[in-house]
């Protein structure tokens, strides 16, 4: 049995959301950054098991340093959430909690992932007492460049959607 | 006593007492011509009298090009196309060209298709038929079918997250579950940015086709023409499609509410059933 759910992918400008999704589903990667304007959409099918897939219809939503202004219209019915930062840019995680707080108001009751990407310019382990200070708490820390953990990130997101359907 | 003269004299004296006027008058003459020499051969000075004279023939020459060379410059152009029309083809293909090809060929290809549907044996009978009973010209009918409009696909959509619930297609030629996101998408913005609770988005045009936008409560419905949708045809459509939510899709609660939240556990209709019916209402419907 195949069913579909909707996933938002948000975060601030240039932390590689665009990016995690290409090499999610195509398994590529372009040093040459072009900004999404509006929402670009993409659909990978994951394999939870020999009889059960799951169709995730990734919805790319343009990055803003204000996360209160992302469109409502944009959130409506999503069935999991991938919120990004950059690992190398304070700036994306100094308010963490409070984006992820808004976010949860605007989409509540659906699995959330936090992801700290571009882990090939900065170890993750270098940065852990930033987190522990800002009290900041991640699910998964990616390179989209090297590939790193990507498929995890959305295999767990996959298989929670299941489970909790 | 005067000192005595000879023959010569007399005549110089003479001479200047008769051209005495126009010795002056010769001798202002040289003067202007040293002038004007001197002017012509400074550029400056030159520049200085001649340029507005210039600047006013050119300004003149420009006011009456329409009038005095236009219809020269036309008939020439004319004549060069007539003459040289491969070499205006070469110099325009590269703009037009490209263009033209996508037009011709996708007009070329939905004309092929209809041309192999309306040669069939069926509807050559029909036609035959139809023209017998009205008294109209064959190939007017069949010129006529050629433009009316026709479904292609059908898609039912989850109107918040823009997941496809189900879709009836004459062809697989794209991912539909990704273009009911990206409409769904286009939808959002537009009814969004215009911030107007009770309108919605009715229809995008796509060169050739045009896809018709029908809301209901949760769901809502596209349906990609091609042809020529023209009210009439508009009619007819939405006639299809609510005869479809009357007859299905109000049978069916999961189409109509929002089931998340309900008391009784509701089963949802499957999607090869939603299928079947759109098929059923769609696949045949003649707009």
């Amino acid at each position: 049995m195949q069913s579909s759910k909707k996933i938002v992918v948000l975060g601030h400008f240039g932390v590689g959301k665009t990016s995690l999704i290409r090499r999610f589903v195509t398994d590529t990667f372009s040093d040459n950054y072009k900004v999404t304007i509006g929402v670009h959409i993409t659909k990978k099918v994951v394999e939870i098991s020999p009889d059960d897939t799951i169709s995730l219809i990734l919805w790319d939503l343009e990055g803003t340093d204000d996360i209160e202004s992302i469109r409502n219209a944009y959130l409506l019915g999503t069935h999991g959430v991938v919120f990004v930062f950059d690992i190398t840019r304070p700036s994306t995680f100094q308010h963490l909690n409070n984006d992820l707080k808004i976010v949860s108001s605007k989409i509540p009751n659906v699995p959330f992932l936090v992801v700290g990407n571009k882990t090939d310019l900065v170890a993750p382990s270098e940065l852990k007492s930033v987190f522990d200070e800002n009290n900041i708490s991640v699910d998964f820390f990616t390179s989209a460049k090297t590939g790193d953990a990507v498929n995890d990130l959305f295999s767990k997101l996959a298989n929670q959607l299941v489970s909790d359907a | 006593m005067y000192p005595k003269m000879d023959e010569k004299d007399r005549l110089e004296i003479l001479k200047d007492i008769l051209f005495a006027d126009e010795h002056e008058f010769e001798q202002r003459v040289s003067q202007r011509i040293e002038i004007l020499e001197q002017t012509i051969n400074e550029r400056k000075n030159l520049s200085e009298k001649v340029d507005p004279i210039i600047e006013h023939q050119i300004n003149e020459f420009k006011e009456s090009i329409p009038e005095t060379l236009g219809p020269a410059i036309t008939e020439t152009l004319k004549k060069e196309i007539r003459i040289n029309k491969d070499a205006v083809v070469d110099a325009l293909y590269p703009i037009l060209g490209k263009l033209v090809k996508k037009y011709v060929a996708q007009e070329m290809k939905l004309l092929s298709e209809k041309m192999n549907s309306q040669l069939s044996f069926l509807s050559f009978f029909k036609r035959k038929f139809k023209s017998g009973v009205t008294g109209q010209n064959e190939n007017e009918i069949m010129l006529g079918d050629l433009a009316t409009a026709s479904i292609q696909q059908v898609l039912l959509i989850e109107k918040d997250s823009g997941i496809l619930k189900a879709s009836y297609s004459k062809s697989d030629a794209m991912d539909e579950e990704m273009v009911s996101g990206m409409l769904t998408a286009i939808k959002s913005f537009v009814e969004d940015a215009f911030n107007q609770r009770n309108q919605e988005l009715e229809s995008i045009e796509y060169e050739l086709y045009e896809i018709h936008l029908q809301s209901f409560a949760t769901h809502y419905i596209a349906v990609v023409i091609s042809g020529n949708y023209m009210l009439s045809a508009k009619n007819k459509l939405q006639d299809i499609i609510f005869d479809f939510y009357h007859s299905f899709m109000a049978m069916n609660l999961d189409l109509v509410f929002e089931t998340k939240n309900a008391k009784k556990s509701i089963v949802p209709v499957p999607k090869s059933r939603i299928e079947r019916e759109l098929a059923k209402y769609f696949g045949n419907a003649k707009l």
